[in-house]
């Protein structure tokens, strides 16, 4: 069964960028079955859709990546999360794995980081 | 709530930045000069695109990042984007201030809140002038490209 990705990134051109890394040949099958700009609509989008993998962004409009983190682990307790976040200090990397991330990939990544990121998030 | 301005070694964590978002994201450096103080911080929209972050937390102000429309092409380009559209321009030069603001946070800590980004063309809306102390312009070269960075930052005063 392939992974089923929720990216989530107020901006365009990141989710984008993630979408399109999904046609790399070191992944497995992944599916992207919704992109989301903040986390109303990602929490949203994770109920109707049921993805497994997600990628989060922090820094968003609306409902922050935190807050996002906490709701969708509660919807999907098996859903592996990776934050992809810009914030690059410690603690905020902490406290995103105590409320339900996987992983931390910072920003900016090169398309090597984020395909070995995922690799181990699958494993 | 006493501030204080920003001191040389604050400014060097964003020309830091600077070095790597360039070095990590595109494989090619970018030269970063001095910094230098402004006379006007207000008339920080100077070129084609610019991201803005405000900044709260224990520290008021703004971080903008002020570039070319044919850096941000190639920046685009570099992250696979082909489209040539001005909100791409918009959406890359916001994440741009975004990931050199949250960078920051490494040696400012996470009382650094960063707030989404808001970006505008060049005779876009005027950014608010939040910060009482001076701001500064971190000019840097990539490319046949200029570029500057304008932080202008106020941090509580540490006792």
């Amino acid at each position: 069964m392939s992974a089923r990705l929720l990216i989530v990134d107020d901006s365009n051109i990141i989710r984008n960028h993630i979408a399109r890394l999904m046609g790399d040949p070191r992944l497995p099958s992944i599916e992207v079955v919704g992109l989301a700009g903040d986390g109303i609509k990602a929490v949203d989008l994770a109920k109707k859709t049921s993805p497994n993998l997600i990628t989060m962004d922090l820094t968003m409009p609306n409902m922050d990546g935190e807050a996002c983190i906490e709701q969708i682990s509660k919807i999907l307790p098996d859903a592996r999360i990776l934050v992809v976040s810009a914030l690059s200090d410690k603690s905020t990397a902490l406290r995103a794995i105590t409320k339900g991330a996987h992983g931390f990939l910072q920003k900016p990544f090169t398309d090597e980081s984020m395909v070995q990121s995922l690799l181990e998030l699958m494993s | 709530m006493n501030y204080r301005a920003l001191n040389p070694e604050d400014i060097q964590v964003f020309s830091e930045a600077i070095s790597t978002f360039f070095e990590r994201m595109t494989r090619q450096p970018a030269k970063v000069r001095t910094a230098y103080m402004l006379d006007q911080p207000e008339a920080i929209i100077w070129n084609d695109f610019n991201g803005v972050i405000h900044v709260s937390g224990g520290f008021r102000g703004t971080v903008c990042f002020s570039a070319p429309r044919g850096l941000l092409l190639e920046v685009l380009s570099a992250m696979g984007e082909t489209e040539e559209s001005p909100g791409n321009f918009l959406d890359v030069a916001g994440e741009i201030a975004n990931i050199l603001s949250g960078r920051a946070r490494r040696h400012f800590g996470e009382a650094l809140d960063i707030a989404p980004p808001v970006s505008c063309e060049r005779d876009g809306t005027e950014i608010a002038k939040v910060a009482a102390g001076p701001a500064f312009a971190i000019p840097h070269t990539w490319g046949p490209y200029e570029a500057n960075l304008v932080v202008h930052l106020d941090l509580i005063q540490r006792r």
